[in-house]
């Protein structure tokens, strides 16, 4: 089905070393992994960083057809960007050249490295996915912004409606399934026929999904207000992800890693 | 054409990937007759909606087969085929008002047969006629049916699948939440559907006492797996078994059931009011005596 593609909001619960570690590391380890790639520049380099990620989802538990399945919906672009690479960029010795493109062993050397380095961002991101309940993500994201708060910036309001959000990534998920499969039954076909046709048999997906969305929204919204809701108190939490000795260690591997990148780049 | 619905050693596996996948369904096999009554039950998670979604061609089945008449879905059976045979299945899901979308009932309710390949007339015919049918005044039909009020937008949604005319019925707890006057009236609707129109029905439910006073064979699910077969007479007979596979009882047998451990000998297998009332009054009379 469509919907099983989708790693956004698609929790893994497991016990791997990775799943216990607290969502605000998993995400700064996270953008600092996504930092070093932009460090790497030659084969040594790649090289530590995809056995780094390997070792990661080694670690994490989680089959390797999960992270082949959430590259696939991002194939085209990946595909897109690296050609306009390997054909606009300029320098090295030309292979191939027609018109305005040309191909030259530099341009196809930076086509291969860009797609190394979307495949590394997908894998660290789907790791972040798949291990990380999308409540605890929202408490990472809280945490880490805490310092804004200094600056006025309203950190608990945007993480509870980021929580919020991502606690429905599922439910509407499983809505989108009932409705087309509501649709289907009246004899729609979804996924096949001309571009006309298939945003025709959009409109029967998304309006059902848009008001019954709304009407989530509504009863959460009066739910809340309901039980005294306001957003100026100060919450105490169910959960708290304390920063533990396993996000040090963690996190400790990924500086090695990265002064190693830097040691080796040209 | 004959509508024998015949499931074959079938089973589903939802795979969401995970390293736990579940066998919604194991090895169902089952018959079910043309122009039956069919009630399938089983306490939550039991498998009965996914079990009626493979007899719509919206699942397929993991391993095993199923044939509904000469059209025959196995897992490997191409989705390009399946509008034509969805025709005769109509699927009236859990909430089907959450499928309504268009800007007037009268429309959403001729989506079905338009997307069959009906004509514009014809489609507005079968409309009108479908909700007279479920009990929707006509007035209505040009109204949005976001306007209208739950058990309505209820009733437009039944229309919209009866306005498809078709020969198997499926329904997945159709009055859940609904009033009781309303789930007397489109239980009725049911049953004339079935007995005018020779329609086959499938009810998935948990209100037992619909299904003893409707259903010529009733289908007890248990785990994904069906654990018993028969008519209700034969289903309801033996309360213990029916408790330990989590399920109600009809309110006769309940009230039987009552009797039988305050030490009145009742017979369990009463299929009506009727009989548990000359039941009790023969307790009585031996009471007496
Ligand atoms: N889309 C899905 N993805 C994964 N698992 C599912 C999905 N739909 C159902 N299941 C699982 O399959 C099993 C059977 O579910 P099903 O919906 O068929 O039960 P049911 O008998 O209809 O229950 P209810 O009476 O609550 O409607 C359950 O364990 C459920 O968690
Ligand atoms: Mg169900």
């Amino acid at each position: 089905m469509i919907m099983s593609n989708f790693i956004f909001g698609r929790y893994l619960p497991g016990n791997s070393w990775i799943h216990k570690m607290s969502p605000q590391a998993k995400l700064l380890i996270s953008f600092f992994f996504v930092l070093v790639i932009f460090l790497a520049n030659n084969l040594i380099s790649y090289a530590m960083l995809i056995v780094l990620i390997l070792a990661t989802i080694v670690l994490s538990g989680i089959s390797i057809s999960f992270f082949i399945k959430g590259i696939r919906p991002l194939l085209w672009l990946i595909i897109f960007t690296v050609l306009l690479q390997i054909l606009f960029s300029s320098g090295g010795t030309p292979i191939f050249k027609w018109g305005i493109f040309s191909i030259t062993d530099q341009s196809l050397i930076n086509g291969g490295y860009i797609f190394i380095r979307f495949l590394l961002i997908i894998m660290m991101s789907t790791v972040l996915m798949l291990t990380t309940s999308p409540l605890a993500l929202a408490d990472g994201i809280q945490t880490l912004l805490k310092p804004l708060k200094r600056l006025h910036f309203p950190v608990d309001t945007l993480a509870l409606m980021l929580s919020i959000a991502l606690r429905f990534v599922p439910t509407l998920m499983d809505e989108t399934q009932t409705i087309m499969n509501a649709q289907r039954a009246r004899g729609v076909d979804f996924g096949s026929g001309s571009i006309k046709h298939r945003i025709k048999v959009a409109v029967p997906l998304l309006i059902p999904l848009f008001t019954g969305a709304i009407t989530h929204a509504e009863n959460l919204s009066t739910a809340m207000e309901a039980r005294g809701f306001t957003d100026s108190e100060h919450r105490s939490k169910y959960r708290i992800y304390k920063w533990q000795k396993r996000d040090t260690i963690s996190f400790l591997v990924y500086i090695l890693v990265a002064v190693l990148v830097i040691l080796v780049r040209k | 054409m004959d509508n024998t619905i015949k499931i074959d050693h079938l089973s589903h596996l939802y795979d969401d990937g995970s390293n736990n996948p579940v066998y919604a369904l194991k090895d169902v096999t089952l018959t079910i007759k043309d122009n039956s009554y069919v009630s399938i039950i089983g306490h939550t998670g039991s498998g009965k909606s996914t079990l009626v979604q493979h007899i719509n061609a919206l699942l397929k089945p993991t391993t095993g087969e199923l044939s509904v008449g000469d059209f025959k879905i196995e897992p490997k059976t191409s989705n390009k085929n399946l509008k034509k045979f969805r025709q005769h299945v109509g699927m009236v899901f859990q909430f089907p008002e959450k499928q309504l979308f268009e800007e007037t009932v009268i429309k959403d309710i001729m989506f079905g047969p338009l997307n069959y390949g009906k004509s514009e007339s014809v489609a507005e015919q079968l409309a009108l006629e479908a909700m007279d049918l479920v009990g929707l005044d006509s007035k209505l039909a040009e109204k949005s049916p976001f306007d209208l009020s739950g058990g309505q937008k209820r009733r437009v949604a039944m229309a919209g699948v009866l306005a498809m005319q078709p020969e198997i019925l499926i329904l997945d707890e159709p009055t859940a939440g609904l009033d009781p006057k309303s789930h007397r009236e489109i239980m009725d609707l049911i049953y004339r559907m079935h007995i005018d129109r020779q329609m086959t029905i499938i009810l998935v439910t948990h209100q037992m006492d619909d299904v003893v006073q409707y259903s010529d064979q009733v289908v007890v699910m248990d785990h994904g797996e069906v654990v018993k077969v028969g008519n209700s007479t034969e289903i309801f007979n033996d309360p213990q078994w029916l408790i330990q596979h989590q399920l109600a009882l009809p309110s006769n047998a309940e009230f039987a059931y009552r009797l039988s451990q305050a030490g009145y000998q009742v017979p369990g297998n009463l299929d009506n009011i009727w009989q548990l009332a000359k039941a009790i009054i023969e307790v009585g009379e031996v009471d007496h005596e």
